[in-house]
């Protein structure tokens, strides 16, 4: 076995090991904000190094680079996505949690409404 | 006209490397597609470009950037883990809460990678960006410190040096 299968099916493994912590996460955190969390962080750096496995499994130039670009695209899309979410979620009042410690964004937004 | 010529080139870079191969008719093709789009939404990419030091300044900024693909990288990697960590706890239990942190950044795409940038980072996440403030609105996981220069050093500070040099 080459040396370069080894590093993509790490790669490929560890990638799928963070997909499966993510979906344990998204079960056992008690509340939407914190199960966005979850879903954030670890799902993008699972998708990236599933991608990355695959351009080390393929390994020619052109095609390594077209799914390199692809992570990378994850990396940028994936932490917006999530905030777009968290965003629109928090102001159409979702499953607010009713203790909070500290809670400046409700002032932000009673001062836009006026 | 700087800008536009700009814009074609990334973009016709892009085109070839997603089209694998570069015979004639994938080239004619690309060209044609990469000056309508050019013509089209050339204006809103890389919107001040003409203010800067030129070449120089822009071969520096690439660089830069280039090399700070792997710092975010590795930070992504060292959050995931973390968040990994409180997923196996016994009974995950959180003191969740919405804090303001104010940033001195004034470029617009400074701000944005800084927003990823928390969002990547474990226990932050990032809800709202106030353009009047120029302040951060971050749900955090565990809220220890009250005040602000603390939460802003606990979150912000390292990056917010990198993307200072950055975007000048």
């Amino acid at each position: 076995m080459l040396i370069r299968e080894i590093i993509s099916y790490l790669l490929m493994g560890a990638g799928g090991v963070f997909a499966i912590i993510t979906v344990i996460g998204l079960i056992r955190f008690p509340d939407v904000y914190i199960r966005i969390h979850a879903a954030a962080v670890v799902l993008t750096i699972s998708a990236v190094l599933v991608t990355f496995g695959v351009a080390v499994y393929v390994w020619e130039l052109f095609l390594s680079t077209k799914i390199i670009l692809i992570g990378l695209f994850f990396l940028i899309s994936n932490p917006m996505a999530t905030h777009s979410i968290a965003r629109s979620s928090y102001q159409q009042k979702v499953a607010l949690p009713r203790v909070r410690s500290v809670d400046e964004y409700a002032d932000y937004l009673e001062r836009g409404e006026k | 006209m700087i800008k536009k010529i700009f814009t074609f080139v990334s973009f016709l870079i892009v085109w070839l490397i997603f089209a694998g191969r570069s015979s004639l008719d994938v080239i004619v093709v690309g060209i044609a597609a990469s000056l309508l789009t050019t013509v089209l939404f050339g204006d809103m990419l890389y919107q001040r470009i003409e203010q800067r030091i030129g070449l120089l300044g822009a071969l520096r900024k690439g660089l830069l950037t280039f090399l700070f693909i792997p710092v975010f990288f590795y930070e992504a990697v060292i959050s995931a883990l973390k968040v990994s960590k409180h997923v196996f706890e016994k009974s995950p239990s959180f003191s969740p809460g919405i804090v303001k942190v104010k940033t001195k950044l004034n470029n617009v795409s400074a701000i944005t990678v800084l927003a990823n940038l928390i969002t990547l980072t474990p226990g932050t996440l990032t809800i709202d960006f106030d353009r009047a403030e120029r302040a951060y609105y971050i749900h955090w996981i565990d809220v220890n410190t009250r005040e602000e220069a603390e939460a802003r050093k606990a979150i912000i500070a390292r990056f917010e040096r990198w993307l200072g040099v950055i975007y000048k």
